[in-house]
């Protein structure tokens, strides 16, 4: 079977979707009788009346000798085929749900609530015709049953180099990976820490949106005095070392700000069998962190210093809930093996 | 220098196509540039050709980068202002094809028009172009022959010439490439019936069909040809392509009317030999010439015969045509430090 992946891209930018889509069709290439190729379809998106062009172009192109065509992203999924299947990672916000919380460039004016309704009348027809529509995560499913209508499955994307995250000693820190930004929160952490004397050492690794945030982590640590206690590694990492800051540490942290899914990050740390401390606006992740596998407060740093002195004060609590969050990960069988035969389906 | 190439493809079909622009992206990566590669999907089905065409012709990366190669149709009509194209060949069934039994498709009032409706757009999209090359001037005498453009020929290299190299003169002419009818094994073979020195006679490749290569043995078996003609029907890696070609006698290439030089004409000169190719064959004439680095046959049996004896004869007049070979590559600049310096001047 011939199966074509098709996606968006900014040229000469890269990010989680567009490692997805490779690591996707090496995955369908491994599979026996399956041969799988990446088309990407270059995307301007601004100004808004661009996007009914964008829509036009993918529905001018066609795909000549495939079988099964995976769309990702819009417009790219709506480029005709008999048979397609789609893995939402996200559909165009902008229409959406950005809209509906009045964060969109399309409702300034007539001219981008007119292409608002092009884009999701484009959607409708298109979703009309697929074969399955999958979903990276439940909230991603339920704006698409909430806007469109549509009935979906969830499909998570699983790790690309899952194997690497294999868990290991229950250290003396807590792990906080993923992009450094104020949206990710890292500095509640850094105060939260200052509220617990005795509490453990903090590890922050990642590559900083902006260097203002990056400086203002450094002075944070700096002014509360923290500087035996945190160790901020900004900077991109391999893998490698990521995996190892993971696999050792006691528990891991993750802040985001009302986030689509489950994140990297949580499924990283839920693979190595350590517990997360998460808070109670951070969307996606709520859907697997819990006081069970983990510990969720309120935004603040009082709230947070709380619940990690409860996740990491206790040696025995915080493996039993890292524990209770590997096997629930694990039963969910988010594995590409799985994912590869129903994508085929 | 962020540069974009831009070439369609059909999906799940690999060859020259694609190579040539793999080839060069890797080598304008080495000469310090930043390059994105977009491959997009094309069916040249007469009735779906104009409407790809406008969904192309709507694509804009004047935002993206500094410049757009562009290869293979339509992929010239997107909007940049810094195009440059390296066109390899029309979507010839409408073109020089038109007139001929491969026209596939009727000659009526409809296909005439998307006939005539192609070549205007052509005209004019190539036409807004910053410089326009041709892989040989075959090609470019059509592009002036139908759309009155004056063109460039830039020759293509082979990739990493230096894998080819010359370790004397054997007895074997040797012609390796896909096994196919207009690319005349047969003739070859005939030819072998003819001659009267122990020259000997290499085919080697994959067959087209395995009709072609059945007869193929058949035809040497029946001529009672076997100690003199070695037929190998599989796929040659390139590394015994260079092994058959160090000591061969020289190269044959003899395609019925092909554009372009070929590869195997490349390969043979970049081993120092000379070039056994047909009044007939088309771009293998700009490079060959007739005494000086190779020997041009009449496509008969018993001409083509004369001038294997020929070369089998003198040793020495081999040895200065395969120095020539070599010669004449650097003469018409066939070599990747030309090809990036003029398509990113």
């Amino acid at each position: 079977m011939k199966v074509l992946v098709v996606n968006n891209a900014a040229p000469f930018q890269r990010g989680g979707a567009e490692e997805l889509a490779d690591h996707l069709v090496r995955r369908l290439n491994a599979t026996p009788g399956v041969q799988s190729e990446l088309v990407r379809v270059p995307f301007t998106w601004e100004p808004a009346e661009r996007l009914i062009e964008e829509m036009l172009i993918a529905r001018g192109l066609r795909l000549p000798n495939v079988d099964r065509v995976i769309g990702l992203k819009f417009p790219a999924y709506l480029i005709p085929h008999h048979d397609k299947v789609l893995w939402l990672l996200h559909q165009f916000r902008q229409a959406y749900d950005l809209s509906e919380a009045g964060q969109s460039h399309l409702d300034f004016d007539e001219t981008g609530r007119s292409v608002k309704a092009a884009i999701r009348a484009a959607d409708n027809a298109c979703f009309a015709d697929c074969r399955r529509i999958y979903c990276n995560s439940p909230v991603t499913q339920n704006r698409l049953m909430k806007f469109n209508g549509v009935a979906s499955e969830v499909l998570y994307p699983p790790l690309n180099d899952g194997e690497l995250f294999t868990g290991g000693d229950y250290g003396d820190y807590v792990f906080a990976g993923g992009r450094v930004a104020a949206g990710k929160r890292q500095h509640l952490l850094i105060e939260a820490l200052a509220l617990l004397p005795n509490g453990p050492r903090l590890i922050i690794a990642g590559p900083p949106e902006n260097e203002a945030y990056a400086d203002r982590l450094r002075r944070l640590v700096e002014d509360l005095g923290l500087k035996d206690r945190v160790d901020l590694r900004f900077g991109f990492h391999p893998r490698k070392d990521i995996a190892r800051w993971a696999n050792n540490a006691l528990a891991c942290a993750y802040l985001p700000f009302d986030e689509d899914s489950v994140g990297y990050v949580t499924m990283e740390a839920f693979a190595a069998g350590k517990p997360v401390l998460t808070v109670t606006d951070s969307g996606g992740l709520l859907e697997i962190v819990s006081e069970d596998t983990g510990a969720v407060a309120d935004p603040t740093p009082a709230a947070l210093a709380e619940a990690l002195d409860r996740l990491t004060s206790d040696r025995g609590r915080a493996l039993s809930r890292g524990e209770t969050a590997r096997d629930l990960w694990r039963n969910k069988n988010v594995t590409w093996e799985a994912t590869v035969r129903r994508l085929l389906d | 220098m962020r540069i974009v190439l831009l070439s369609s493809i059909v999906p799940f079909i690999n060859g020259g196509a694609r190579f040539i622009v793999e080839w060069l992206e890797e080598k304008l990566i080495e000469a310090g540039h930043q390059v994105e590669r977009f491959y997009l999907p094309f069916t040249d089905d007469p009735n779906e050709i104009l409407h790809q065409i406008a969904a192309w012709r709507l694509m804009d990366l004047t935002q993206w980068c500094d410049r757009v190669i562009c290869f293979r149709p339509p992929a010239y009509v997107v909007d940049h202002p810094n195009k440059v194209l390296w066109f390899i060949h029309h979507i010839r069934t409408f073109y020089d094809l038109w007139d001929t039994p491969y026209r596939g498709m009727p000659d009526d009032a409809e296909h005439r028009a998307i006939r005539d409706n192609l070549r205007a757009l052509d005209t004019r999209a190539i036409a807004e172009s910053r410089a326009v090359f041709t892989n040989s001037q075959v090609v470019a005498d059509r592009l002036k022959a139908f759309n009155g453009l004056d063109a460039t020929p830039l020759y293509p290299p082979i990739y990493q010439p230096e894998r080819f190299t010359h370790e004397g003169y054997g007895d074997e002419i040797v012609a390796i490439s896909r096994l196919e009818p207009h690319k005349r094994q047969a003739l070859m073979i005939e030819a072998m019936q003819y001659v009267k020195t122990p020259v000997k006679l290499r085919l080697a490749g994959t067959a087209s069909s395995p009709e072609y290569g059945r007869q193929l043995i058949k035809m040497t078996r029946d001529l009672g040809l076997q100690d003199r003609v070695i037929l190998e029907d599989r796929w040659i890696s390139e590394d015994e392509k260079a092994q058959m070609l160090k000591t061969a006698l020289a190269v044959a290439y003899l395609p019925k009317d092909e554009d372009s030089y070929g590869y195997p004409s490349l390969e043979g000169a970049h081993a120092r030999k000379a070039i056994v190719t047909t009044t007939d064959s088309g771009g293998v004439l700009e490079l060959v010439e007739h005494g000086r680095n190779g020997l041009i046959s009449e496509p008969d049996p018993r001409d083509l015969a004369q001038q294997f004896d020929r070369l089998h004869a003198d040793r020495q007049a081999v040895a200065a045509m395969g120095q020539a070979s070599m010669d004449r590559l650097t003469e018409m600049k066939i070599d990747w430090g030309t090809v990036v310096e003029r398509l990113t001047s």
